[in-house]
This record gives structure tokens, C-alpha cells and sequence, in this order.
């Protein structure tokens, strides 16, 4: 599963950099061997590290971004995806919020 | 002579313990892949329990095997061939087979290597003709209804309940169901250990543990020990037979919370390097996501 944070100036026209800040947090089991080595195989995995969301939790992430001094307009976006395997992923949840400011 | 009366019922008690389990040893062994759905024929069941045959036609129960062709080729070929330099055997396979298609324990040695071999034409010839046709055949083995409420039913108290009788059908409430089936209560059929057998740790007769998921780990070390009560079944068989998990959207949704803050805010000038007026206020934000684990597991699960 991953979280991805994003900020984007919209008065910037290049898509290159629009984007002001960005974050991606993925939360996954890895499998290891009894000699520690990451294994995909469900034969090879003996023990996992685990940097999954544990039941009845709440998990909570905090970003501090500063923008420009001549940013007006930001838009940030988070997003949540699920992925089933490495190959295909959906977004669950999606929240979009549009900030101004007041340039001096 | 008097000792020979005495040994009588000695010997007698002897055999009435060992009988049954030598000719538990003795059944017999399916030579086929048709002989063996015979073996446990499904074919009826949807004649009474439509809706339940519905749902689990399009489960992943019913593809078990042929969703799953990638994972059990990589065992056979890379670990049994390569890594362990173990030739494919029954016992070998059964470490997949025993969860993805349970009726194979049923299958003769050579049958369940056999269906090995076929796992891995199928995954190898993809796409193509020959592994689209051994693929169609494989399609035939699956979690099935006697999977459940046959094979598997009675195994999580195995020393209780005895061992699952040949034609016996196994559910929550052993409710009469006329000349279709003999049917027998098994509570453990409700119960999330059921499911463990299987959405777990898999510890296969030769004592090699099997990690295709840790789902029942979560459960029990983290869900219930925080004072959760829900079983798999609570949640899982809200749609029946269907089983909706981490392949459903819907399901996905459910099982997570989603909640973002935004503060907008102005830094104070001269603390934030690389700006273009350092004299000016910064335009910030403090973004906090907050992602619940609504589950009574660990998401995702490996």
C-alpha cells in the first residue's frame, strides 16, 4: 500500500515544476531468509520485517513544506493506493485541497 | 489356556485401534485427474445451493490453482529444482496443493506429480496452445465445496472431531438436508482458526514452513491481544461464498479509514534558506494523514 503526498503550484504552466513538493510512503511486509536476505518466494521467506498498517491502529504521517515566497496558489493532493501485487494498483482514497496566500 | 482367553480381548482391542487406521492407509488413491473429481464430486451440490455455488464461482477459491500458477512453477522449478536439488514429489507439492486444491491429498504419487508437472507446462506455456489446454484442466482443481465442508472441516481439531467421514457434508448447523447428503455440525467451520489452516503460516508435514501470507499472524498477535472479537467469517462472508478480500475494492475501502488536515500557515521570514525574499513570509502547510487499520489483520498482507 502506498501514500502519496503531493503539492503543485498552479500558476506554474511546466508540469516539471508545478510540482513543489512530494512525498511517497509505502507500507509492505519484506521477506526474509534465516540468513536475512530479502525473498519473494513464499519457501524462502522464514521471517518478515514488517512495515505494514497493524489492525486497530491508526497511522498517522506529518509533513512541514514550505513553499516560496512568491507561491500564491497550491494545490496538495493525497492519495492511497492498494496494491494486490507489484503489478496492479488501485487508488482507495483520494483527497484534493486547494490553499491560497496572500503575497506580500 | 486360560491366558489365551485372558489375550483375547487384549488382541481384539489391539486390532479394533489399528484397523481403521490401516485401512485409512490403505484407501484408495485416485490414478487420474477425472477419477479424482469423481472421487469428490461437486457437481450436485449446486442443485440445492445455487446461491452459494454462484458466489463461489466467481471467488478466487474457485481459480486456486490458476491464479496461483506463477508462484507454485517458481517453487517447483527454482526452489525443489534449483535452490533444495529435491526432486517433485507428492509430498513436495502438497506443501501448495494441501490450501490450493485440497482434494489432491487424494491423488496418487504419481497423479500429484503429475499435476506438478502440469503446473509448470501451464505457467511456461502461457498464452499458448498447449499450456492454455493443461490450464483448462488444472481450472478443474480449486478450494471446492467438499474443500470446506469435507476435507478441511474437521482438521482444525483433528484429535476431536476425528477425521472428516467420505461423503459426510460438514456446516455451521448440521441442518437436515433429506436424501442429498448425510450432514454433521462442526462449529470450527465458523471460526477464524478454519480459515488459518490455510490464511496463515503454512507448516507442512515435513515441518518446512510455508509463507504465502501471514494474515492469521496479525490476528492473533495483534487483533485479538488489542480486544478484537470479529472473526475471518464476520467480515469475509458478508457477501457468502464469494469471499471478498484484498482483490475487491470494495472491500479494500472498508477495511481502511482515510482522513486528511491541511493547515495552511506563513513561516516566519529569515528561518526558511533558499527562498526568493527571505525577508518575507513563507506561504507553508502542515499536512497530517492519518490511514486507520479498520481490519482484523495486517494491511497489506504478504
Amino acid at each position: 500500500m502506498v501514500l502519496d503526498v503531493t503539492a503543485r503550484n498552479l500558476a506554474e504552466k511546466d508540469p516539471e515544476k508545478q510540482v513543489l513538493f512530494s512525498v511517497q510512503e509505502k507500507y509492505f511486509e519484506i521477506g526474509r531468509d534465516t540468513e536475512n536476505r530479502m525473498r519473494y518466494g513464499a519457501w524462502q521467506i522464514k521471517e518478515i520485517v514488517d512495515l505494514t498498517l497493524q489492525p486497530m491502529q491508526t497511522r498517522r504521517e506529518q509533513y512541514l513544506i514550505n513553499f516560496d515566497t512568491d507561491v500564491e496558489e497550491v494545490e496538495i493532493e493525497a492519495n492511497l493506493s492498494y496494491f494486490i501485487s507489484g503489478k496492479k494498483g488501485d487508488v482507495v482514497y483520494s483527497v484534493k485541497e486547494k490553499l491560497t496566500y496572500e503575497l506580500e | 489356556m486360560k491366558i489365551l482367553q485372558r489375550l483375547v480381548p487384549f488382541i481384539m482391542g489391539i486390532l479394533l485401534i489399528f484397523l481403521p487406521m490401516s485401512l485409512l492407509a490403505m484407501e484408495k488413491k485416485a490414478d487420474t485427474l477425472d477419477e479424482l473429481l469423481e472421487m469428490f464430486d461437486e457437481s450436485s451440490c449446486m442443485e440445492c445451493h445455487e446461491e452459494a455455488h454462484g458466489e463461489w464461482s466467481k471467488s478466487w477459491h474457485a481459480k486456486a490453482v490458476v491464479s496461483s500458477l506463477g508462484g507454485m512453477h517458481n517453487f517447483i522449478e527454482i526452489g525443489l529444482a534449483k535452490e533444495w536439488e529435491t526432486p517433485l514429489t507428492k509430498a513436495q507439492i502438497m506443501k501448495c496443493l494441501d490450501c490450493h486444491a485440497p482434494i489432491v491429498n487424494y491423488a496418487s504419487e504419481e497423479l500429484a506429480v503429475k499435476i506438478g508437472r502440469m503446473i509448470v507446462t501451464a505457467h511456461k506455456e502461457k498464452g499458448k496452445p498447449a499450456g492454455d489446454t493443461i490450464q483448462k484442466e488444472l481450472a478443474r482443481l480449486n478450494v471446492g465445496c467438499l474443500s470446506c465442508h469435507n476435507i478441511k472441516a474437521t482438521e482444525v481439531a483433528r484429535g476431536f472431531n476425528g477425521p472428516a467421514e467420505r461423503g459426510m457434508i460438514y456446516g455451521p448447523n448440521g441442518e437436515d438436508a433429506g436424501d442429498a447428503h448425510e450432514t454433521l455440525e462442526v462449529a470450527d467451520i465458523t471460526r477464524s482458526s478454519f480459515c488459518m489452516q490455510c490464511h496463515g503460516i503454512y507448516k507442512a508435514a515435513d515441518g518446512e514452513t510455508i509463507q504465502c501470507n501471514t494474515l492469521s499472524g496479525s490476528y492473533q498477535n495483534t487483533y485479538l491481544a488489542l480486544g478484537g472479537s470479529k472473526s475471518c467469517q464476520d467480515c469475509h462472508m458478508k457477501k457468502g461464498h464469494l469471499f471478498p478480500g484484498g482483490h475487491d475494492l470494495d472491500t479494500v475501502k472498508e477495511g481502511l479509514g482515510f482522513e486528511v488536515q491541511i493547515n495552511p500557515y506563513k513561516h516566519l521570514p529569515g528561518q526558511i534558506k533558499g527562498v526568493k525574499s527571505p525577508k518575507n513570509w513563507v506561504p507553508s502547510a502542515v499536512v497530517n494523514v492519518f490511514i486507520e487499520n479498520k481490519t482484523g489483520h495486517r494491511v497489506p498482507d504478504g
